[in-house]
């Protein structure tokens, strides 16, 4: 990724905060983050997980609740990378 | 571990930048733009290790070694290919893992490419490869993967006769063992084993080694792989009246010539006397017309002294650019380089250009340089540099305790 195209996503997500309605700040940010990829396999994976979490924003109307469920989604997503990649580990027969 | 790039880093601090943001003005909006780019950057890395999961197990590795039987300290030449099942996005670059004992540089090799290198075992017994690192990276992530999977095939060392002395120079980047000269005298040594190919010499077989692997063996010899060895003699000054020991050295380059030329095809002999070539015999198989060019040779005064001349092979050394230097090296260098090259071009050595003709002629790997080791030794130095610029591997045979030219891969006692 060069580093305009990191500007340009970075002035897409400040079009994202200024919409302040929250579907438009959704469609939006899916158009900018596909804009922003090259290759987009899987890319409604994303989309639906994207909205899944706009939803629960919507429904918990509290921008601290949003944040703690971020970070368990987080932590959960890093617990999983971290077991697949100790079950490569040992697949391989080596260390990392 | 998988390892963040630059660009992760950047989309992950806009995402704080984002969640900080969002906290301040209370923008569910802001919630939603850091959230997305979070849940961006798990999908992502999600992908990445799905991608490199299926990119391990596709990897396959060949791995050939010319020889896996070897004496301690020999050279044994690997090529390894490597191929895989690339995912798009995805740069992948694989290293062999070299044995604990060896030393050598193994290359990144590319999907579907080969790669050859040398090694040399510096201990004695068995001994396998580490396997392989696989290194990936896509815009995102990057994993280097210890696979030890690959291992193949197990190598085996045996001991060098002799002893190791280690008294070479510091820094010379040399390696000295001494042989006694008994064993010198017996012929060729065995430099190492490899599998029977239709057309061998039966005699060459390894009976005992064949027996244990169940498969046959034969025995390479030193310095008689890939063409006829060179030899080369260097005639001592005259200095006093030791005519012993000259006799001595006569009879040890001819019975070196004589051993070469029964064991296998000829040889090549450079007699030298000083810096100056007296005479030169390039793939002769004819034991007489070796005897005929060594008959007469006694110790000379030196008519062209080189006077520590450094010659075209080492100048061209020292003024080659050092890899991925920058500043005020670099172009000291480069400005050194340039003055070299019209100086060679100005002045030509025509010693130099004698054994670079000489050593262009022979077709041998390996040189074996007998000297007495007195006096100047820059023609010597000037020899071994041509040898080593054309990939030639040197051996001194020289009077135990007398200093070692530089460059030297091996030195034997005589």
């Amino acid at each position: 990724m060069t580093d305009r195209r990191f500007l340009l996503l970075c002035a897409g997500e400040v079009l994202v905060v200024a919409v302040g309605n929250l579907l438009a700040a959704l469609v939006i940010q899916i158009l900018v983050l596909a804009a922003f990829l090259d290759d987009r396999r899987s890319y409604p994976v994303l989309i639906a997980a994207v909205a899944l979490y706009a939803a629960t924003v919507a429904i918990l109307g509290h921008v601290l609740l949003s944040l703690i469920v971020l970070a368990v989604i987080l932590i959960c997503g890093y617990a999983v990378l971290t077991l697949h990649d100790y079950r490569l580990t040992q697949w391989a027969g080596g260390s990392a | 571990m998988m390892r963040p790039t630059r660009t992760t880093g950047g989309v992950a601090a806009l995402a704080l930048v984002l969640t900080a943001l969002a906290i301040i003005i209370e923008s569910s909006a802001a919630v939603i733009a850091a959230g997305s780019l979070t849940i961006f950057l798990l999908w992502r890395a999600g992908r990445f290790s799905r991608d490199f999961y299926a990119l391990a197990a596709s990897l396959t590795v060949s791995r050939d070694v010319d020889r896996t039987i070897l004496r301690q300290g020999a050279e044994a030449h690997v090529r390894v290919r490597v191929d895989l099942a690339l995912p798009p996005g995805m740069e992948v670059r694989v290293r062999d893992i070299l044995p604990a004992v060896a030393v050598g540089t193994a290359p990144l090799v590319e999907s579907g490419e080969s790669a050859t290198y040398t090694i040399r075992i510096m201990a004695p017994g068995r001994t396998a490869f580490g396997g392989v690192v696989l290194s990936a990276r896509d815009t995102y992530f990057s994993y280097d993967l210890r696979i030890r999977h690959f291992n193949k095939p197990d190598l085996r060392a045996f001991p060098v006769r002799g002893t190791e002395s280690g008294g070479g120079r510091e820094g010379s980047g040399m390696q000295e063992f001494e042989v006694d000269k008994r064993a010198t005298l017996e012929g060729p040594a065995v430099r190492g084993f490899r599998l029977y190919r239709l057309g061998d010499d039966p005699r060459l077989i390894d009976w005992k080694i064949s027996a244990k692997h169940n498969v046959f063996y034969v025995r390479e010899l030193t310095g008689l792989e890939g063409g006829t060895p060179l030899i080369v003699v260097d005639l001592p000054i005259r200095e006093g009246d030791d005519h012993e020991a000259f006799t001595r050295y006569s009879m040890i380059i001819a019975d070196a010539i004589e051993r070469a030329i029964e064991a296998r095809t000829g040889c090549s002999l450079l007699v030298l006397a000083g810096g100056e070539v007296t005479r030169f015999l390039s793939g002769t198989s004819d034991l007489g017309e070796a005897f005929a060019a060594l008959g007469g040779l006694a110790p000379v005064e030196s008519r062209a002294p080189l006077y520590r001349a450094p010659g075209s092979a080492i100048l061209s050394m020292r003024a080659r650019l050092p890899v991925g230097r920058d500043g005020p090296e670099r172009a000291y260098r480069a400005k050194l380089g340039r003055v070299l090259a019209n100086f060679v071009r100005e002045s030509r050595s025509p010693f130099g250009d004698a054994v670079a003709a000489a050593l262009a002629r022979v077709e041998a790997t390996e040189v074996h340089l007998y000297t007495l080791a007195r006096g100047d030794s820059s023609h010597l130095t000037q020899v071994i540099h041509q040898a080593k610029a054309r990939g030639m591997r040197v051996v001194a045979k020289m009077p135990r305790g007398a200093p070692i030219p530089p460059g030297v891969d091996a030195m034997e006692a005589i």
